[in-house]
Protein backbone atom coordinates (compact mmCIF):
# COMPACT_ATOMS: atom_id res chain seq x y z
CA UNK A 1 0.00 0.00 0.00
CA UNK A 2 1.24 3.52 -0.53
CA UNK A 3 2.78 5.19 2.10
CA UNK A 4 -0.03 8.40 1.77
CA UNK A 5 -2.95 5.79 1.66
CA UNK A 6 -1.32 4.71 4.62
CA UNK A 7 -1.24 8.15 6.37
CA UNK A 8 -4.90 8.67 5.20
CA UNK A 9 -5.97 6.15 7.63
CA UNK A 10 -3.72 7.22 10.21
CA UNK A 11 -5.60 10.62 9.20
CA UNK A 12 -8.87 8.63 9.66
CA UNK A 13 -8.45 7.16 12.96
CA UNK A 14 -7.42 11.37 14.32
CA UNK A 15 -10.86 12.23 13.43
CA UNK A 16 -13.65 13.53 16.10
CA UNK A 17 -14.77 10.36 17.65
CA UNK A 18 -18.16 10.54 15.75
CA UNK A 19 -16.27 10.37 12.47
CA UNK A 20 -13.36 8.44 13.41
CA UNK A 21 -12.07 5.00 12.37
CA UNK A 22 -9.80 2.41 14.25
CA UNK A 23 -6.80 1.60 13.23
CA UNK A 24 -6.60 -0.63 10.09
CA UNK A 25 -5.80 -4.36 10.00
CA UNK A 26 -2.62 -3.47 9.41
CA UNK A 27 -1.50 -2.44 12.54
CA UNK A 28 -2.42 -5.58 14.18
CA UNK A 29 -1.22 -7.95 11.33
CA UNK A 30 1.47 -6.90 9.56
CA UNK A 31 5.17 -7.68 11.04
CA UNK A 32 6.26 -4.19 8.64
CA UNK A 33 4.00 -2.09 10.80
CA UNK A 34 4.87 -3.97 14.23
CA UNK A 35 8.37 -3.17 13.66
CA UNK A 36 7.56 -0.04 13.09
CA UNK A 37 5.35 0.63 15.71
CA UNK A 38 8.65 -1.05 18.26
CA UNK A 39 10.27 2.32 17.29
CA UNK A 40 7.20 4.70 17.36
CA UNK A 41 4.99 3.22 20.28
CA UNK A 42 6.94 1.26 22.43
CA UNK A 43 10.40 1.98 22.70
CA UNK A 44 10.45 5.91 22.23
CA UNK A 45 7.41 5.98 25.12
CA UNK A 46 7.68 5.03 29.02
CA UNK A 47 6.93 1.02 28.35
CA UNK A 48 5.87 -0.91 31.02
CA UNK A 49 8.70 -3.75 31.64
CA UNK A 50 7.91 -5.38 34.83
CA UNK A 51 7.05 -4.59 38.75
CA UNK A 52 9.55 -3.34 41.64
CA UNK A 53 8.35 -6.43 43.57
CA UNK A 54 9.69 -8.64 41.23
CA UNK A 55 12.95 -7.49 42.87
CA UNK A 56 12.63 -7.22 46.48
CA UNK A 57 15.94 -7.78 47.78
CA UNK A 58 19.22 -5.58 47.38
CA UNK A 59 20.85 -7.61 44.54
CA UNK A 60 18.25 -9.52 43.20
CA UNK A 61 18.15 -9.61 39.66
CA UNK A 62 15.85 -10.83 36.96
CA UNK A 63 16.67 -11.31 33.77
CA UNK A 64 13.59 -9.90 31.01
CA UNK A 65 13.07 -9.53 27.38
CA UNK A 66 11.17 -6.45 26.09
CA UNK A 67 10.94 -6.71 22.25
CA UNK A 68 13.71 -8.61 21.54
CA UNK A 69 15.95 -6.79 23.30
CA UNK A 70 18.06 -8.75 26.24
CA UNK A 71 17.17 -6.53 30.39
CA UNK A 72 18.14 -6.79 33.49
CA UNK A 73 15.88 -5.85 36.15
CA UNK A 74 18.30 -5.66 39.32
CA UNK A 75 17.56 -3.73 42.79
CA UNK A 76 21.44 -2.23 43.20
CA UNK A 77 23.07 -1.75 46.71
CA UNK A 78 21.43 1.17 47.87
CA UNK A 79 17.80 -0.46 46.76
CA UNK A 80 17.42 1.47 43.30
CA UNK A 81 15.88 -0.89 41.08
CA UNK A 82 16.97 0.01 37.80
CA UNK A 83 17.22 -1.42 34.27
CA UNK A 84 20.14 -2.64 32.56
CA UNK A 85 20.99 -4.10 28.51
CA UNK A 86 22.03 -7.92 29.90
CA UNK A 87 24.93 -8.06 27.96
CA UNK A 88 28.43 -8.08 28.96
CA UNK A 89 30.59 -4.91 27.25
CA UNK A 90 33.28 -7.50 26.44
CA UNK A 91 31.91 -10.32 23.95
CA UNK A 92 27.88 -9.51 24.33
CA UNK A 93 27.66 -12.06 26.20
CA UNK A 94 24.25 -12.64 28.10
CA UNK A 95 25.26 -12.01 32.03
CA UNK A 96 22.11 -13.29 33.87
CA UNK A 97 20.61 -16.13 32.21
CA UNK A 98 17.86 -16.79 35.59
CA UNK A 99 16.53 -14.69 38.61
CA UNK A 100 19.18 -14.78 41.46
CA UNK A 101 20.53 -13.19 43.97
CA UNK A 102 24.26 -10.66 43.38
CA UNK A 103 25.53 -11.41 46.63
CA UNK A 104 29.00 -9.20 45.45
CA UNK A 105 29.34 -8.37 41.51
CA UNK A 106 27.55 -9.49 38.04
CA UNK A 107 30.16 -12.28 36.69
CA UNK A 108 29.87 -12.18 33.09
CA UNK A 109 29.94 -16.86 32.48
CA UNK A 110 32.58 -15.94 29.53
CA UNK A 111 35.49 -14.18 30.38
CA UNK A 112 34.49 -13.01 34.01
CA UNK A 113 34.25 -9.38 33.59
CA UNK A 114 32.63 -7.98 36.67
CA UNK A 115 29.87 -5.57 37.03
CA UNK A 116 28.50 -3.87 40.36
CA UNK A 117 24.68 -4.19 40.42
CA UNK A 118 24.97 -0.22 39.86
CA UNK A 119 26.55 -1.42 36.74
CA UNK A 120 30.07 -0.16 37.37
CA UNK A 121 32.31 -2.46 35.58
CA UNK A 122 35.12 -3.73 38.67
CA UNK A 123 37.07 -6.14 37.09
CA UNK A 124 38.34 -7.71 33.82
CA UNK A 125 40.68 -10.36 34.70
CA UNK A 126 43.31 -11.56 32.92
CA UNK A 127 42.52 -8.85 29.98
CA UNK A 128 46.11 -7.34 30.12
CA UNK A 129 47.49 -11.18 29.70
CA UNK A 130 47.36 -13.91 32.92
CA UNK A 131 47.72 -12.25 35.98
CA UNK A 132 47.69 -8.91 34.48
CA UNK A 133 44.44 -7.63 35.17
CA UNK A 134 44.27 -4.47 33.52
CA UNK A 135 45.86 -2.86 29.75
CA UNK A 136 45.53 0.72 29.36
CA UNK A 137 43.44 0.13 25.90
CA UNK A 138 40.51 -0.93 28.28
CA UNK A 139 38.75 2.14 30.51
CA UNK A 140 36.75 0.34 33.32
CA UNK A 141 35.04 4.23 33.97
CA UNK A 142 33.84 4.03 30.25
CA UNK A 143 32.57 0.06 30.18
CA UNK A 144 29.92 -0.24 32.58
CA UNK A 145 26.50 -1.94 31.86
CA UNK A 146 24.24 0.55 29.35
CA UNK A 147 21.55 1.22 31.70
CA UNK A 148 17.89 1.63 30.40
CA UNK A 149 16.29 5.25 31.18
CA UNK A 150 13.50 3.71 33.91
CA UNK A 151 11.16 4.81 36.40
CA UNK A 152 8.81 3.34 38.94
CA UNK A 153 5.71 4.42 39.43
CA UNK A 154 2.83 2.41 41.26
CA UNK A 155 5.56 -0.27 41.91
CA UNK A 156 5.44 0.01 37.85
CA UNK A 157 8.99 -0.45 36.18
CA UNK A 158 8.62 1.87 33.32
CA UNK A 159 11.43 2.00 30.88
CA UNK A 160 12.16 4.46 27.65
CA UNK A 161 14.10 2.44 25.82
CA UNK A 162 15.23 5.23 23.22
CA UNK A 163 16.10 7.86 25.71
CA UNK A 164 13.73 10.31 24.28
CA UNK A 165 11.14 10.98 26.11
CA UNK A 166 10.42 13.67 28.34
CA UNK A 167 10.78 12.52 32.31
CA UNK A 168 7.93 10.24 33.67
CA UNK A 169 6.83 12.94 36.07
CA UNK A 170 6.08 15.22 33.45
CA UNK A 171 4.44 12.93 30.74
CA UNK A 172 1.98 11.64 33.56
CA UNK A 173 1.75 14.48 35.79
CA UNK A 174 -2.32 14.22 35.48
CA UNK A 175 -2.50 10.91 36.52
CA UNK A 176 0.35 10.84 39.39
CA UNK A 177 -2.55 14.08 40.84
CA UNK A 178 -5.46 12.22 40.01
CA UNK A 179 -4.64 9.38 42.12
CA UNK A 180 -2.03 11.24 44.44
CA UNK A 181 -4.04 9.65 47.29
CA UNK A 182 -2.54 6.31 46.17
CA UNK A 183 0.75 7.80 47.07
CA UNK A 184 1.21 5.31 49.76
CA UNK A 185 3.01 2.05 50.43
CA UNK A 186 1.30 -0.56 48.00
CA UNK A 187 2.21 -4.51 49.71
CA UNK A 188 2.39 -6.91 46.83
CA UNK A 189 0.29 -9.87 47.93
CA UNK A 190 3.28 -12.19 47.35
CA UNK A 191 3.01 -15.41 45.34
CA UNK A 192 -0.85 -16.13 44.94
CA UNK A 193 -1.30 -12.64 43.95
CA UNK A 194 0.51 -12.65 41.06
CA UNK A 195 -0.49 -14.69 37.89
CA UNK A 196 0.62 -14.73 33.99
CA UNK A 197 -2.16 -15.05 31.39
CA UNK A 198 -0.73 -16.20 27.51
CA UNK A 199 -3.44 -14.43 25.15
CA UNK A 200 -3.19 -14.74 21.48
CA UNK A 201 -3.77 -11.03 20.27
CA UNK A 202 -1.96 -8.08 19.78
CA UNK A 203 -1.06 -6.30 22.64
CA UNK A 204 -3.27 -3.30 21.28
CA UNK A 205 -6.44 -5.10 21.51
CA UNK A 206 -5.79 -6.02 25.23
CA UNK A 207 -5.33 -2.27 26.19
CA UNK A 208 -8.34 -1.57 24.00
CA UNK A 209 -10.37 -3.79 25.54
CA UNK A 210 -9.84 -2.49 29.23
CA UNK A 211 -10.22 0.76 28.97
CA UNK A 212 -13.97 0.80 27.81
CA UNK A 213 -16.84 -0.28 29.80
CA UNK A 214 -18.88 -1.03 26.83
CA UNK A 215 -18.22 -4.36 27.03
CA UNK A 216 -19.24 -5.26 30.70
CA UNK A 217 -22.63 -6.50 30.36
CA UNK A 218 -22.06 -9.35 27.57
CA UNK A 219 -18.66 -10.13 29.03
CA UNK A 220 -18.97 -9.68 32.41
CA UNK A 221 -22.10 -9.81 34.21
CA UNK A 222 -21.09 -11.02 37.36
CA UNK A 223 -19.44 -7.17 37.68
CA UNK A 224 -22.52 -5.71 36.10
CA UNK A 225 -24.85 -7.68 38.78
CA UNK A 226 -23.41 -4.96 41.15
CA UNK A 227 -22.02 -2.43 39.05
CA UNK A 228 -24.39 -1.40 36.38
CA UNK A 229 -22.69 0.07 33.33
CA UNK A 230 -24.86 3.17 34.32
CA UNK A 231 -22.71 3.52 37.32
CA UNK A 232 -19.45 3.94 35.10
CA UNK A 233 -17.88 7.06 33.49
CA UNK A 234 -15.28 7.45 30.78
CA UNK A 235 -11.54 8.74 31.63
CA UNK A 236 -9.85 10.06 28.89
CA UNK A 237 -6.77 11.98 28.92
CA UNK A 238 -5.56 12.85 25.63
CA UNK A 239 -2.00 11.56 24.81
CA UNK A 240 -1.61 10.21 28.14
CA UNK A 241 -3.82 7.40 29.51
CA UNK A 242 -7.62 6.49 29.47
CA UNK A 243 -10.24 3.88 30.83
CA UNK A 244 -12.96 4.22 33.04
CA UNK A 245 -14.33 4.65 36.40
CA UNK A 246 -17.27 3.31 38.64
CA UNK A 247 -19.49 5.09 40.72
CA UNK A 248 -20.05 1.59 42.78
CA UNK A 249 -17.05 -0.39 43.92
CA UNK A 250 -18.40 -3.81 46.40
CA UNK A 251 -15.82 -5.06 48.80
CA UNK A 252 -14.80 -8.51 48.95
CA UNK A 253 -16.16 -10.09 52.21
CA UNK A 254 -14.98 -13.16 54.06
CA UNK A 255 -17.61 -15.92 55.88
CA UNK A 256 -16.72 -14.12 59.06
CA UNK A 257 -17.29 -10.36 57.76
CA UNK A 258 -13.73 -9.45 57.14
CA UNK A 259 -12.53 -6.85 54.08
CA UNK A 260 -9.34 -5.99 53.43
CA UNK A 261 -8.07 -2.84 55.49
CA UNK A 262 -8.50 0.43 53.35
CA UNK A 263 -5.83 2.40 51.75
CA UNK A 264 -5.55 5.69 53.99
CA UNK A 265 -7.04 8.78 54.35
CA UNK A 266 -9.89 8.38 51.00
CA UNK A 267 -12.08 10.48 50.64
CA UNK A 268 -15.76 9.36 50.07
CA UNK A 269 -15.06 8.89 46.06
CA UNK A 270 -12.93 6.61 46.89
CA UNK A 271 -14.55 4.79 49.51
CA UNK A 272 -17.85 4.01 47.25
CA UNK A 273 -15.96 3.76 43.56
CA UNK A 274 -13.18 2.88 41.58
CA UNK A 275 -10.96 3.59 38.69
CA UNK A 276 -9.13 1.53 35.73
CA UNK A 277 -6.97 3.32 33.18
CA UNK A 278 -4.57 1.91 30.54
CA UNK A 279 -0.93 4.55 30.94
CA UNK A 280 -0.01 4.45 27.77
CA UNK A 281 1.22 2.00 26.07
CA UNK A 282 0.98 -0.84 27.74
CA UNK A 283 0.33 -0.99 31.57
CA UNK A 284 -3.48 -1.43 33.00
CA UNK A 285 -4.13 -0.32 36.56
CA UNK A 286 -6.60 -0.55 38.99
CA UNK A 287 -7.59 1.18 42.54
CA UNK A 288 -10.24 0.79 45.00
CA UNK A 289 -10.74 1.55 48.49
CA UNK A 290 -8.68 -1.97 49.60
CA UNK A 291 -6.90 -2.83 46.90
CA UNK A 292 -5.42 -2.59 43.57
CA UNK A 293 -3.67 -3.62 40.83
CA UNK A 294 -1.19 -3.50 38.00
CA UNK A 295 -1.38 -5.82 34.76
CA UNK A 296 2.24 -5.07 32.56
CA UNK A 297 1.34 -6.04 29.16
CA UNK A 298 4.32 -7.77 27.54
CA UNK A 299 3.90 -7.26 23.57
CA UNK A 300 5.88 -10.58 22.89
CA UNK A 301 5.13 -10.65 18.99
CA UNK A 302 2.77 -9.41 16.90
CA UNK A 303 0.14 -11.85 18.02
CA UNK A 304 1.22 -12.58 21.15
CA UNK A 305 0.60 -11.17 24.76
CA UNK A 306 1.53 -11.68 28.31
CA UNK A 307 -0.19 -10.27 30.81
CA UNK A 308 1.47 -9.82 33.88
CA UNK A 309 -1.15 -9.12 36.76
CA UNK A 310 -0.49 -8.53 40.06
CA UNK A 311 -2.31 -7.48 43.16
CA UNK A 312 -1.85 -4.87 46.08
CA UNK A 313 -3.07 -4.41 49.37
CA UNK A 314 -3.16 -1.31 51.80
CA UNK A 315 -1.01 -3.47 54.31
CA UNK A 316 1.90 -5.91 54.35
CA UNK A 317 -0.48 -9.39 55.72
CA UNK A 318 -4.31 -9.07 54.69
CA UNK A 319 -6.58 -12.32 55.28
CA UNK A 320 -5.03 -15.52 53.69
CA UNK A 321 -8.32 -16.57 52.31
CA UNK A 322 -9.34 -13.47 51.20
CA UNK A 323 -6.61 -12.55 49.57
CA UNK A 324 -6.80 -15.85 47.40
CA UNK A 325 -10.74 -15.33 46.74
CA UNK A 326 -9.67 -11.94 45.50
CA UNK A 327 -6.87 -13.19 43.50
CA UNK A 328 -9.10 -16.15 42.00
CA UNK A 329 -11.91 -13.39 41.24
CA UNK A 330 -9.77 -11.15 39.41
CA UNK A 331 -7.97 -14.15 37.64
CA UNK A 332 -11.76 -15.03 36.32
CA UNK A 333 -12.82 -11.47 35.06
CA UNK A 334 -9.42 -10.91 32.97
CA UNK A 335 -9.49 -14.07 31.97
CA UNK A 336 -13.39 -13.83 30.74
CA UNK A 337 -11.69 -11.02 28.41
CA UNK A 338 -9.59 -13.71 26.69
CA UNK A 339 -12.25 -14.95 23.91
CA UNK A 340 -12.94 -11.27 23.49
CA UNK A 341 -9.51 -10.09 22.49
CA UNK A 342 -8.21 -13.37 20.93
CA UNK A 343 -11.51 -12.96 18.61
CA UNK A 344 -10.43 -9.25 17.82
CA UNK A 345 -7.41 -10.63 16.95
CA UNK A 346 -8.81 -13.14 14.46
CA UNK A 347 -11.32 -10.48 12.88
CA UNK A 348 -8.24 -8.20 12.03
CA UNK A 349 -7.29 -10.76 9.31
CA UNK A 350 -10.42 -9.94 7.54
CA UNK A 351 -9.69 -7.64 4.85
CA UNK A 352 -13.36 -6.04 4.71
CA UNK A 353 -12.82 -4.63 8.19
CA UNK A 354 -11.94 -0.60 8.15
CA UNK A 355 -10.79 -0.07 11.64
CA UNK A 356 -14.48 0.10 12.83
CA UNK A 357 -16.64 2.82 14.21
CA UNK A 358 -16.62 3.85 17.77
CA UNK A 359 -19.58 4.80 19.69
CA UNK A 360 -19.19 8.48 20.58
CA UNK A 361 -20.66 8.11 24.15
CA UNK A 362 -19.57 4.38 24.88
CA UNK A 363 -16.12 4.09 23.49
CA UNK A 364 -14.43 7.14 24.05
CA UNK A 365 -11.15 5.65 26.22
CA UNK A 366 -10.69 3.13 23.00
CA UNK A 367 -10.45 5.97 20.43
CA UNK A 368 -8.35 8.14 22.85
CA UNK A 369 -5.86 5.30 22.70
CA UNK A 370 -5.99 5.02 18.84
CA UNK A 371 -5.74 8.79 18.57
CA UNK A 372 -2.65 8.38 20.15
CA UNK A 373 -1.25 5.49 18.86
CA UNK A 374 -1.99 7.27 15.20
CA UNK A 375 -0.42 10.01 16.45
CA UNK A 376 2.99 8.20 17.81
CA UNK A 377 3.20 6.48 14.69
CA UNK A 378 2.63 9.73 12.24
CA UNK A 379 5.05 11.49 14.15
CA UNK A 380 7.37 8.75 13.59
CA UNK A 381 6.98 8.72 10.12
CA UNK A 382 7.17 12.60 9.74
CA UNK A 383 10.70 12.28 11.14
CA UNK B 1 43.32 -35.54 46.26
CA UNK B 2 45.73 -33.15 44.04
CA UNK B 3 45.12 -29.36 44.19
CA UNK B 4 44.08 -29.83 40.53
CA UNK B 5 42.14 -32.80 40.95
CA UNK B 6 40.24 -30.66 43.63
CA UNK B 7 39.69 -27.43 41.44
CA UNK B 8 38.48 -29.37 38.71
CA UNK B 9 35.80 -30.83 41.04
CA UNK B 10 34.98 -27.94 42.65
CA UNK B 11 34.66 -25.75 39.29
CA UNK B 12 32.19 -28.88 38.32
CA UNK B 13 30.09 -28.73 40.81
CA UNK B 14 30.18 -24.18 40.98
CA UNK B 15 30.91 -24.09 44.02
CA UNK B 16 32.38 -20.65 44.49
CA UNK B 17 33.36 -20.96 47.89
CA UNK B 18 35.66 -23.57 47.20
CA UNK B 19 37.13 -21.94 44.27
CA UNK B 20 38.16 -19.05 45.91
CA UNK B 21 40.09 -21.33 48.86
CA UNK B 22 41.45 -23.46 46.43
CA UNK B 23 42.47 -20.82 44.24
CA UNK B 24 44.27 -19.19 47.07
CA UNK B 25 46.03 -22.08 48.15
CA UNK B 26 47.26 -22.27 44.70
CA UNK B 27 48.68 -18.92 44.71
CA UNK B 28 50.39 -19.38 47.81
CA UNK B 29 52.48 -22.93 47.03
CA UNK B 30 53.71 -21.51 43.37
CA UNK B 31 57.09 -20.09 43.72
CA UNK B 32 56.88 -18.92 40.39
CA UNK B 33 55.56 -15.43 40.81
CA UNK B 34 53.41 -15.40 36.94
CA UNK B 35 51.50 -18.26 38.04
CA UNK B 36 50.35 -16.74 41.27
CA UNK B 37 49.15 -13.45 39.93
CA UNK B 38 46.71 -15.81 38.05
CA UNK B 39 45.86 -17.90 40.59
CA UNK B 40 45.12 -14.96 42.46
CA UNK B 41 43.40 -13.37 40.02
CA UNK B 42 40.87 -16.46 39.58
CA UNK B 43 40.21 -16.66 43.23
CA UNK B 44 39.56 -12.67 43.42
CA UNK B 45 36.95 -12.46 40.92
CA UNK B 46 35.32 -15.77 42.51
CA UNK B 47 35.40 -13.81 45.89
CA UNK B 48 34.18 -10.50 44.14
CA UNK B 49 30.85 -12.53 43.02
CA UNK B 50 30.09 -13.77 45.91
CA UNK B 51 30.38 -10.44 48.05
CA UNK B 52 33.30 -12.49 50.09
CA UNK B 53 35.13 -10.66 52.22
CA UNK B 54 38.15 -12.19 51.41
CA UNK B 55 38.15 -9.94 48.27
CA UNK B 56 39.99 -7.21 49.79
CA UNK B 57 42.61 -9.23 50.73
CA UNK B 58 43.33 -10.64 47.44
CA UNK B 59 42.92 -7.58 45.95
CA UNK B 60 45.36 -5.80 47.80
CA UNK B 61 48.04 -9.02 46.90
CA UNK B 62 47.14 -8.37 43.38
CA UNK B 63 47.59 -4.54 43.80
CA UNK B 64 51.09 -4.68 45.41
CA UNK B 65 51.75 -7.30 42.19
CA UNK B 66 50.51 -3.74 40.14
CA UNK B 67 48.34 -6.08 38.42
CA UNK B 68 44.79 -4.65 39.34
Amino acid sequence: MAKDAVSDMLGAVQQPIEHARGLANAHYTDPAHFAEEKNAVLFSSWAGLAVASDVPHVGDAKPLTFLGIPLLLIRDRTGQVRVFQNICRHRGMILVSEPKNIQGAIRCPYHSWCYGTDGALVSTPHVGGPGHNTHEAIDKSTLGLSEVRSHVWFDTVFINIDGTARPFEDVHANLIARWSIFDQPLHHGGADSRFVLDVQTNWKLAVENYCESYHLPWVHPGLNSYSRLEDHYNITEQGCYSGQGTLVYRQLTGEEGQVFPDFEGLSDHWISGGEYVAIYPNVLLGVQRDHAFVIVLEPVSLDQTCEHVHLYYAAPAVDDSLRARNAAQWRDVFEEDIFVVEGMYKGRSAPAFDGGRFSPVMDGPTHCFHDWVAGRIAAHRAR
Amino acid sequence: MTLEQALLDAHARHDAPALVGLYTQAADVTADNQAACFYLTQAYVYALEQGDPTATALYDRLSSQGRV
